[in-house]
């Protein structure tokens, strides 16, 4: 019976059957695509072969991932049909995020397939978690070849990007936290026209402002966030002489760091002169709701624009041990994947970007720092400074008080979160400033041993 | 309802016509009718793969090819983006079990899910039976009630974002009105996480609203006229016949609701992004934020892994348990 031939057809059919769903399991299970495991992690595949630049012939067509820093997508797209006009290559600009973590992530979770772009958006937590995942290309070569005269960009800004003697982006949108206050306040409580030279002067310049701000306002007013939180608290952390990190040694558990938590704690719990922007303080500050605030460089333009107000422009204040700004906003860094054509039309596009003329024009629609010396005084920015002497607080800022940034913050990938949630347990909940680093900083050092150490050593 | 399957001998599991198992029939006659069988079934058979094929083809590549994915990326220590991972095991299982902020964030999971689907239950079939009633303008009501359904999960979550700003929204002028201090919903605890189921209610209020309308128009007149001659008032009516018929709607939109505010991440990720403090965090919101904020993409697929572990287990006990409570009509 088990030998009839409708029973070999039916079995036929049921091995047909079986045979096509194993085939398709084992296609679904091997089309898994994903990293390999084992192998010696950042190899550096990226730096193993050098191109000769001058055998290239650039693709014609290259898309950007960008999340138009300063409201700025009228100006690139002027800068992408110039380009075109000048070298023929189209430049497809997409929005790819609302802010730089928003790109990040994309970019994160394309790297896996062919969509990636030819030029992405580098913030200063993000350029280094690229490198690492060997996803980047080394600039050097390429720059020289087009003749970008490297040395000309602000050195602190184009040593940000620099990891094993090569530099990994180049800066684009870049800014410094500024101190911005109410002019017509300041008058108003009979205050010289400048911000605090520090912080412990905010303080006693409190009483008189309080005065002045309307119901429901302060002094001072400050937002949290990702990208954000930690990367102002740097100044007040610096000013009590602590830092998060020496190297990539945390030192959260310093009396000093600890000190710089009690210094931002008090400051909303004990002396109220701060409050807390329910979301974002710059728009609190632009509606004359607080009398000062933290913002970066390139608010300026839209700060400017939206306030009823003279607004001015001053230097981080200083705690005892001094302070400094941090450096941050973004560079611009070219995908490693991408076949030598497109890295050398995104090259040259790059090299136009941040070109003097370019850099400035930016730097004057936008509010962000002229990435380059020679743009700081070009005709362009000269006459800004004069109409609106505000732009050059950030540019001097940089040149007197800037200061690396701690390398856990920017390096480590997650730190910058982690380091915003315990600066949030501070000032939300009035949490202990060592209580609140104690809380994230075995979760730092999971994220180092896990995330960065093994990469380290392949690269050593 | 079930039906019970009943065992068939072994070599008969085979698809096609019930074939004689009595031994000894006419060999000749079987054959034929085999034969004819067993063309009948390739056919049958043929036809089957050409009509499901597309379907199961889909279902391979965009449901089991990403779960299979997942759960293989889960045993794995894998920095999104980097080409390269390193093998271990249960222990992103073993860390998720241990992890300081897995507590709250199971806690978060639970008051947000048991918030948005009871309300959303309970308020929904209040605005079905109001919507049921004879009212003047009712259709645009309905209307109405069921719009914000339809709206993008993160342009809703943006709007709130302003009503409820604590200096300039529209909810602390209202509460300004009877001398209520607006709480400080983006940052006190447990404000955030209030702002956000309420907003999630209100999104999806008019669903099941809807749902609950069509289950009330479904219950026959004649046993509500049926209620009426014994005498019963129309609570009594509700709570013997009309709640009792809609047991199906109800444990439909309960199934669907579990699994939709487990899952729901687009509100608070424009609202809050989890924050202030994790406070807004769900189980959902942390597989996003631990593969692509922390890049921890092993970590956040074994949290993924037991996601659907958890809304397998809820799904299977609502079919094993509550589905016995559901009276059809």
């Amino acid at each position: 019976m088990s030998h009839s031939p409708a029973r070999r057809a039916a079995r036929r059919a049921r091995t047909v059957v079986v045979t096509a769903l194993a085939a398709a399991t084992a296609l679904t299970i091997t089309a898994c695509a994903g990293p390999s495991v084992g192998a010696t992690a950042g190899s550096d595949d990226a730096t193993a072969e050098a191109v000769d630049w001058s055998q290239v012939e650039p693709a014609k067509e290259i898309t950007w991932w960008s999340n138009h820093p300063g409201e700025s997508k009228v100006v690139e797209e002027k800068f992408i049909d110039e380009f075109k006009a000048e070298t023929g290559i189209s430049v497809n600009l997409v929005t790819a995020g609302a802010d730089y973590d928003e790109v990040a992530q994309r970019f994160q979770a394309a790297s896996q397939t062919d969509e990636l772009p030819d030029l992405v958006i580098a913030s200063d937590v993000w350029w280094f978690r690229y490198h690492l995942n060997d996803q980047i290309m080394p600039l050097d070569d390429v720059m020289e070849f087009l003749d970008a005269d490297a040395a000309d960009f602000q050195p602190a800004l184009y040593s940000d990007y620099e990891y094993d003697d090569q530099h990994w982006a180049v800066p684009y949108a870049r800014s410094t936290p500024l101190f911005y206050y109410n002019k017509d306040l300041w008058a108003g409580a009979g205050l010289p026209d400048r911000g605090p030279e520090t912080w412990a002067e905010l303080e006693e310049w409190d009483a008189s402002l309080k005065k002045e701000v309307p119901e429901k306002g302060s002094t001072f007013g400050l937002s949290t966030g990702p990208s954000w939180g930690a990367w102002w608290f740097e100044n007040m952390i610096w000013g009590q002489g602590g830092a998060y990190s020496d190297g990539f040694e945390l030192t959260l558990d310093a009396p000093e760091a600890i000190a710089g938590g009690q210094f931002v704690h008090d400051l909303f719990h004990e002396s109220g002169v701060a409050t807390l922007s329910a979301d974002d303080a710059m728009a609190d500050f632009s509606s004359g709701l607080i009398a000062s605030t933290i913002g970066s460089t390139g608010s300026l333009k839209g700060a400017l624009d939206a306030a009823k107000f003279d607004v001015g422009t001053a230097y981080l204040p200083d705690g005892p041990q001094g302070g400094g700004t941090p450096t941050g906003g973004t560079g611009l860094a070219i995908p490693s994947s991408k076949t030598p054509e497109e890295q050398l039309a995104a090259a040259m596009f790059l090299e136009f970007l941040t070109n003097t003329e370019n850099t400035a024009a930016f730097s004057q629609n936008t509010g962000y720092m002229p990435v380059r010396t020679s743009a700081v005084e070009s005709d362009t920015m000269t006459k800004t400074y004069e109409q609106t002497p505000q732009f050059r607080t950030a540019v001097d800022q940089l040149a007197d008080k800037a200061r690396k940034q701690d390398d856990v913050r920017v390096f480590v990938p997650g730190a910058d979160a982690l380091l915003n949630e315990a600066l949030e347990q501070i000032v939300i909940e009035g949490t202990d400033p060592k209580t609140a680093f104690e809380s994230v900083t075995p979760r730092i050092e999971t994220a180092y041993t896990e995330n960065v150490e093994p990469y380290l050593g392949a690269q050593d | 309802m079930t039906t019970t399957a009943t065992p068939r001998a072994p070599e008969d599991s085979g698809a096609g016509p019930a074939r004689s198992a009595i031994p000894g029939r006419t060999r000749p006659q079987r054959l034929h009718r085999s034969r004819l069988g067993a063309s009948r079934r390739r056919k049958a058979l043929l036809w089957a793969l050409l009509l499901a094929g597309p379907n199961v083809v889909l279902l391979l590549v965009f449901v089991y090819r990403p779960l299979l994915q997942s759960l293989y990326l889960s045993t794995l220590q894998w920095n999104l983006g980097s080409p390269t991972a390193r093998f271990v095991g249960l222990g992103n299982y073993i860390e998720w079990f241990s992890a300081p902020t897995t507590g709250r964030i199971v806690t978060t999971t639970i008051v947000f899910t048991v918030a948005t689907v009871g309300g959303a239950m309970v308020l929904g079939l209040g605005l079905a039976l109001l919507l049921n009633s004879r009212l003047r303008g009712r259709g645009v009501a309905r209307t109405v009630a069921f719009a914000p359904y339809v709206l993008g999960g993160f342009a809703v979550g943006i709007l709130w974002l302003f009503m409820f700003d604590p200096r300039y929204g529209l909810i602390q002028e209202v509460l300004g009105w009877v001398g209520l201090a607006s709480p400080q919903w983006y940052t006190g605890r447990p404000w955030p996480l209030v702002m956000v189921i309420v907003v999630y209610l209100w999104k999806n209020l008019g669903y099941v609203a809807l749902i609950y309308l069509a289950g009330l128009q479904a219950v026959p007149q004649d046993l509500r006229d049926a209620a009426a001659l014994d005498g019963a008032s129309s609570a009594r009516t509700l709570r013997s016949v009309v709640l009792p018929l809609l047991t199906p709607t109800t444990f439909f939109l309960l199934v669907t609701m579990l699994l939709s505010s487990l899952q729901s991440f687009d509100i608070i990720k424009a609202m809050t992004q989890g924050g202030p403090l994790g406070s807004t965090t769900t189980l959902m919101y942390s597989i996003y934020e631990e593969s692509f904020v922390n890049g921890r993409a092993g970590y956040a697929s074994a949290v993924a892994t037991i996601l659907f572990l958890v809304l397998l287990a809820v799904t299977a006990v609502q079919m094993r348990f509550v589905q016995r409570k559901v009276h059809y009509a």
